[in-house]
């Protein structure tokens, strides 16, 4: 909870919160808050402009725009985050793990994790649902296993920083057992890493997420999302050229308030917490591209 | 002086006829450049493999899907057959790897086409946009970052990093509806879709080209403009650009002679990372722009099951990615010696 109040205590990092939290509700209770069904069809106004009964206007069906923004933040965040959390999931252990448990498994891992880094995000989440069927879950696996490495790599880098400290020998000449140190001394330390990769990699699932449903991937057509509320606005340019910027900027919204939190979270006060550019440690992370690594924010 | 003796003096020099300056460097470092390759070898291979067990684990029944309801298992089982289907994974794996290295990717199961004749006609039109994108994202984001960091917390600093952190927000899908909706739509200046080859017209060409790339490039070039800003600001508080300055040397001639060079490596590190960005985020953007390219073929492919096309398209892509990643190791290289020092150290460990 303290760094919750870290964070709070500067503007923009509250700024940032509050966003979030917003976007929060939205997917939580979208669907309820919505005036209208974001389904009906109302073919006496098509194509309408902001005001009246439709607050923000209606869509090519004559769908309430703003009834659709509100029901598809639900599975579009929900999405990102079921990535991401198979993500921490197959990243952070092992990276953890491959510090202190297994270094002859480490090279192996490192590859591994080169190849997963050279598959671009989207193909790969298309290949995957032609595979194994047209769904969101399957897109967001296949997903998760591309993040999957950064947060390996992040925790990696920032665990092997504080391998040879010297709290941690300490502990560890004093009879501590490797799961314990792991636990009490190291995994602390690494958490505020693991904070902001988890933030930018929201934001890229986000991201991803968003580009999957404009072409129509892991969502039935009728069923409002961000991305498929572009695809259709795309159409219809000439009529209503600014429908597109509704749902561009809740997403750019989103996505904006998790760089800026990740960016509050790695500027925090370092009372609290280690400097996290840079894995506190009296040693160097032990080779340049792995303390580089650390800093590497994900890409798209 | 006998001619013996003359030829022991001229003998290392003419014998070595290194043709430029890279490739001195590559003859004095073999290891290091077999290291590299030798990793690359393995990421691929290893990338390979999980695209092959993406088909492997498909539950999708080709032979029942390409013949139809009134399939008979005979009919089934030789159509298997006839795909390798039958054979243990392993074997149909060595076989398809082996093929693929040859050039030949199979068959699609539905059409026939050879996959490597689709991707032959598709990928032309990903590697000319791509390319074109690299070439705004490098124009634009050196500007944008050297523009900045000469005028270090000036307007113009304060500008770029604005646009460059609304940039970073934006999904390379909603840039290019922007761009349609002013560029094509509003102003008729471009068309809003539709691709001609560079070999048949090269000015039609541009036309068509232009509005992608430059929605695929824009965040690559905030992504170089960022960290081409950093690393100036940081190469100009160096000792040797004090030097520079107190020798009495302009500004300019110090920030262009002498230090961007030697902050360069991290921005080209960043133009390295988003190469498979630019072909991830192509997927989006030929839909949009309706271009013919290699997504397109994938997100058909991925809509009928048809396994080999989708296996042909990732691992191509897997290819391209992997060869930017080698350019953009080399670049290093010939952008600074001590570069190959630290990536070689590094490399111990990997």
């Amino acid at each position: 909870m303290s760094a919750v109040r870290t964070i709070a205590r500067q503007p923009l990092g509250r700024a940032a919160l509050a966003v979030l939290a917003l976007v929060a509700l939205l997917a939580a209770a979208g669907g309820r808050l919505a005036p209208l069904d974001p389904l009906a069809q109302d073919p006496a106004h098509l194509l309408q402009g902001p005001g009246g009964a439709h607050l923000l206007g209606t869509d090519y069906l004559g769908r309430d725009v703003l009834s659709r923004l509100l029901a598809g933040t639900g599975p579009s965040v929900l999405a990102a985050l079921e990535a991401v959390g198979a993500a921490m999931l197959l990243g952070v252990l092992p990276g953890l793990a491959s510090v202190r448990f297994a270094p002859a498994l480490a090279w192996a891992s490192l590859r591994a994790v080169d190849a997963l880094m050279t598959l671009p995000f989207t193909l790969f989440a298309i290949a995957a649902v032609g595979v194994l069927g047209n769904g969101l879950h399957q897109a967001m696996l296949a997903l998760g296993v591309l993040l999957a490495p950064l947060f390996f790599r992040v925790t990696r880098a920032a665990a092997l920083g504080l391998d040879r400290a010297q709290y941690v020998e300490a502990a560890e000449l004093m009879g501590g057992g490797r799961v314990y140190v792991l636990r009490a001394h190291v995994w602390r330390k690494v958490l505020p890493t693991v904070a902001v990769t988890t933030a930018h990699a929201l934001a890229t699932s986000l991201l991803t997420v968003a580009s999957l449903t404009f072409l129509g991937i892991g969502v039935q057509p009728p069923a409002p999302t961000w991305g498929g509320m572009l695809a259709s606005d795309l159409g219809f340019l000439s009529q209503q050229p600014w429908a597109p910027a509704l749902p561009a900027a809740l997403i750019m919204l989103t996505v904006g308030a998790l760089n800026l939190l990740a960016d509050t979270v790695r500027d925090a006060d370092p009372a609290d917490g280690p400097a996290l550019d840079t894995p506190a440690s009296n040693h160097p992370a032990d080779t340049p591209k792995e303390q580089a690594d650390a800093r590497r924010p994900a890409h798209a | 002086m006998s001619a013996t003796a003359l030829r022991t003096v001229a003998g290392p020099r003419t014998r070595r006829a290194p043709v430029g300056r890279l490739a001195r460097r590559a003859a004095r470092a073999p290891r290091s450049v077999a290291r590299v390759l030798a990793g690359t070898a393995t990421v691929f291979l290893l990338s390979s493999l999980l695209t092959f067990a993406l088909g492997a684990v498909s539950d999708a029944n080709p032979a029942a899907a390409v013949l139809g309801e009134t399939a008979t298992p005979a009919d089934i089982a030789r159509l298997d057959h006839e795909f390798g289907l039958d054979r243990p994974l392993p074997e149909q794996f060595g076989s398809w790897l082996a093929h693929a290295l040859g050039g030949d990717l199979g068959r699609s199961w539905f059409t026939t086409v050879p996959v490597s004749d689709s991707i032959a006609a598709a990928l032309p039109v990903d590697l000319s946009i791509a390319g074109l994108a690299l070439l705004f994202a490098v124009l634009l984001g050196a500007a944008a970052g050297i523009g900045a960091a000469a005028g270090n917390g000036g307007r113009l600093d304060r500008a770029v990093t604005a646009v460059c952190t609304v940039l970073g927000t934006l999904p390379a899908f909603v840039l290019a509806i922007a761009l349609i909706t002013v560029v094509a739509v509003q102003l008729r200046l471009l068309p809003s879709g539709g691709y001609v080859p560079f070999g048949r017209d090269p000015a039609q060409w541009l036309r068509f080209a232009t509005l992608p790339a430059l929605a695929l490039s824009l965040d690559a070039a905030a992504g170089i403009a960022r960290q081409l800003r950093t690393s100036l600001v940081g190469a100009l508080r160096e000792n040797y650009a004090t030097g520079a300055v107190m020798r009495g040397l302009p500004p300019r001639r110090v920030l262009f002679g002498h230090v961007l060079r030697n902050a360069a490596g991290p921005a080209v590190t960043v133009l390295g990372m988003s190469v498979p960005m630019l072909i991830g985020g192509a997927v989006v953007t030929e839909r949009i722009f309706n271009l013919p390219g290699i997504a397109q073929l994938s997100l058909r492919a991925a809509e009928q099951h048809d396994v080999p096309v989708i296996q042909g398209t990732l691992l191509v892509t897997v290819a391209v990615v992997l060869v930017a990643n080698l350019a953009v190791d080399a670049g290093l290289l010939a952008l600074n010696p001590a570069a190959r020092k630290a990536r070689s150290a590094g490399a111990v460990r990997r």
